[in-house]
């Protein structure tokens, strides 16, 4: 099973929880984001390693729908 | 009552037009940003215009229908599903007791509107049941619906199966750019001629720090007329500082160098200038755009900013619907 876990909202990028290596469980905040001024967290939907983190913080402007978190 | 199962974000009861007529004591309108889509769904099932609904906002929330009602959600697509069947926009829908209505993130547009027939029966604050939620009134207990929130409902019998001509919809930029109308005014001779040109030929990029109090916007630098320079010690040390005044809504508000537009849930007054005014009428617009979207501000007299209000307000009318 592996996910790629994609941006919900547009906006910044706020803080970045998670590189490459760590070991999540579904329900874990990978990263948050933040658009009206509201934290917009971001979870894992399945137990795994992330193995590729796609975005960094404090990046401005991202769109909706991009792959930011890959967990295998 | 509909059960709030995942709130969203920011999701909140609106009525229109608001709550009208305490501008002068600091209370904004609120109501819904995009009205032209939010009367339209109220239409559709039966309403009248201005009837509470939800406005969700960028994610639409997930839904429980503890009744029997007649839906319709119109705006933004955010790919709603009733029981995991697929929504049609711009239609009034009957939703059986115990369904769950599904909305995600926002595909295109932004903003998307919930109305029920009857209408969501909250108590009214100042005569609305809009939600600004800074003062912490309007709305369910004043703010945006939270998990396990019951939204009570006045049902009455809507009719299914009623439509938006697809003609009488706003059409959603498919391009992130967005031509948005400007009135000049009230502190435009505070700009000089080359930095009201600059305004109105420069591409202004929307930024993530923006909600239902301002709009800040990215884009050049501004110059100023003697006025922002000539004026007395009070008025403040910034070009952009005036003596307090009162802010019309929609003001382009400058501070410093960052414009802001102020918009349904914004402030009345304030220490800096306000060069241009988005009319209402170009609200939904702000409304159904999203953080890097580029502006083009199109300069309209005051007259042709009424008549787009009046074309908009004749489009939220029974005639749109078939």
């Amino acid at each position: 099973m592996s996910e790629r876990v994609e941006t919900q909202v547009p906006g910044n990028m706020w803080k970045v929880l998670v590189k490459a290596g760590d070991i999540v469980k579904a329900g874990d905040t990978l990263f948050i984001m933040e658009v009206m001024k509201t934290e917009v967290p971001h979870v894992a939907g399945i137990d795994g390693t992330v193995t590729d983190v796609r975005i960094t913080e404090g990046e401005e402007g991202l769109e909706a729908g991009i792959v930011a978190v890959v967990i295998a | 009552m509909i059960d709030v199962i995942i709130a969203g974000l920011e999701t909140s009861v609106q009525d229109y037009p608001g709550r009208i007529g305490f501008w002068n004591q600091g209370f904004p309108p609120s109501g819904p940003f995009d009205s032209w889509s939010f009367r339209l769904a109220n239409l559709l099932v039966g309403n009248a215009v201005g009837a509470a609904g939800l406005e969700c906002q960028y994610m639409g929330p997930t839904l429980r229908f503890a009744e029997a009602a007649v839906i319709a959600v119109t705006g933004a697509d955010m790919t709603p599903t009733l029981d995991g069947t697929p929504v049609p926009l711009w239609q009034s829908i009957p939703v059986t007791a115990g369904q769950v209505l599904k909305m995600g993130p926002a595909k295109s547009g932004t903003r998307a509107y919930v109305a029920i027939a009857g209408g969501i029966d909250t108590a009214p604050w100042l005569g609305s049941r809009s939600t600004f939620h800074k003062a912490g009134v309007g709305g369910l207990s004043g703010s945006a619906l939270k998990k396990d929130s019951r939204i009570p409902v006045a049902y009455t019998a809507g009719t299914p199966g009623r439509s938006v001509k697809p003609e009488c919809r706003p059409a959603f930029s498919t391009t992130k750019q967005w031509q948005i109308e400007v009135v000049p005014g009230p502190d435009d001779d505070w700009i000089d001629a080359a930095g009201q040109e600059r305004f109105l030929t420069s591409d202004w990029k929307l930024s993530g720090k923006s909600d239902r109090t301002g709009f800040r916007l990215d884009g050049p630098q501004w110059t100023f007329t003697s006025k922002a320079y000539d004026k007395r010690p009070e008025n403040g040390s910034e070009p952009s500082n005036i003596i307090d005044h009162g802010y019309p809504l929609g003001a382009i508000n400058l501070a410093g160098q960052t414009p802001i537009i102020l918009v349904s849930d914004g402030p009345s007054m304030g220490g800096f200038i306000n060069p241009y005014t988005v009319p209402s009428a170009a609200f939904w617009k702000l409304g159904q755009s999203r953080p890097g979207d580029i502006y083009r501000f199109k300069a309209v007299s005051v007259d042709e900013a009424q008549a787009l209000r009046r074309q908009q307000d004749a489009l939220c009318s029974e005639a749109s619907i078939v």
